[in-house]
């Protein structure tokens, strides 16, 4: 278990990569951006990123707007 | 229907109306009215994932199948540097590396802060996206936009989603005069007549989004917004008569009326 900061948020999840805490939010699969302590993470590294003790992260995408 | 063909950002385009994705009553209304429209730029907005509710479809779901330009923005930003992070986290999406630069600094008039967005449009520009601005209708402003490096400039017609029209046509005729990249009319145009005026004073294009989804039948006003561009379009290139203060008779020979 780790404790981290998503989207704003205090969270305590089961995760050791941001795949895993990806999958963790059902997030698998779709088009989402990630920022991690400030810097943005290439989905083709999510599987090896290591999840840090309150590590600030940001799920992003995009939605309807002007 | 003419084909009209400009470009911008080297992206070859046939319509002249950008439309924006937020606000439809639903997916399915959505989806026909941009058919409606005819556009073939698409605006999105940059939030946080509902970790509540991430069975929603995506809005991009919805728009499968179809090639649009995806022109994400940086509403939310209040500063430049603000508005940088999220066109970086927009183009990491791998969708787009066109970006709409959106700085407000003002919650009740989402009026754009013009040193903000020149100073982001900068920055931007020199990081390799392709930058349309939303600014204010100053000449000078729009004129340092472009000179920054600003793919097409984006001056308001009025405050966002006030539907207002054009407040400022004289500005945005002068902005024209003087531009080398193509301008858009971008916010606060409320009816198809609004759009035929912003195109009638020889602007390159129109960016709307409540018009459209906020109708009371938004495919409907969709296929209207077209046609007004198209009218507009031409009315433009036909070149329209001067306004004169006084009558001028459309038939004379003086000799031949009925006395």
């Amino acid at each position: 278990m780790i404790d981290l900061i998503v989207n704003g948020k205090q969270s305590t999840v089961d995760a050791h990569t941001i795949a895993e805490l990806i999958a963790h939010y059902g997030l698998t699969g779709k088009p989402i951006v990630v920022e991690a302590d400030g810097e943005i993470v290439d989905r083709a590294l999510w599987k090896q990123a290591e999840l840090r003790q309150n590590m600030k992260l940001e799920l992003v995408h995009f939605v309807g707007g002007g | 229907m003419v084909t009209d063909h400009w470009s911008v950002g080297g992206r070859a385009l046939s319509s002249r109306l950008f439309i924006g994705t937020g606000l439809f009553p639903n997916p399915y209304v959505q989806r026909e009215a941009i058919r409606a429209s005819g556009a073939e730029v698409l605006t999105f907005a940059i939030r946080r994932v509902n970790l509540e509710a991430t069975e929603d479809d995506s809005i991009l779901l919805h728009l499968q199948g179809e090639s649009f330009a995806y022109l994400p923005n940086t509403s939310g930003a209040s500063t430049a540097g603000e508005a940088v992070r999220i066109a970086r986290l927009a183009r990491a999406s791998g969708l787009s590396d066109w970006v709409k630069v959106e700085i407000s600094a003002n919650e009740r008039t989402l009026l754009p802060d013009p040193i903000e967005t020149l100073k982001a449009t900068e920055i931007l520009v020199k990081e390799g996206f392709t930058v349309l601005p939303y600014t204010s209708d100053d000449p000078i402003l729009c004129k340092r936009l472009e000179e920054a490096g600003a793919a097409a400039v984006m001056p308001g017609a009025a405050p966002i989603g006030t539907g207002l029209g054009l407040l400022n046509p004289y500005n945005i005729g002068l902005i024209v005069e003087e531009a080398k990249v193509p301008i858009i009319v971008d916010a606060g145009l409320g009816s198809a007549a609004d759009v035929a005026q912003a195109m009638e004073l020889g602007v390159s294009g129109v960016l709307m989004n409540t018009p459209i989804a906020k109708a009371k039948d938004p495919v409907r006003m969709a296929a209207a917004m077209r046609l007004a561009i198209e009218a507009g379009r031409l009315s433009y290139l036909a070149g329209r008569v001067p306004r004169k203060r006084y009558a001028s008779a459309s038939s004379g020979l003086e000799a031949f009326k009925l006395k």
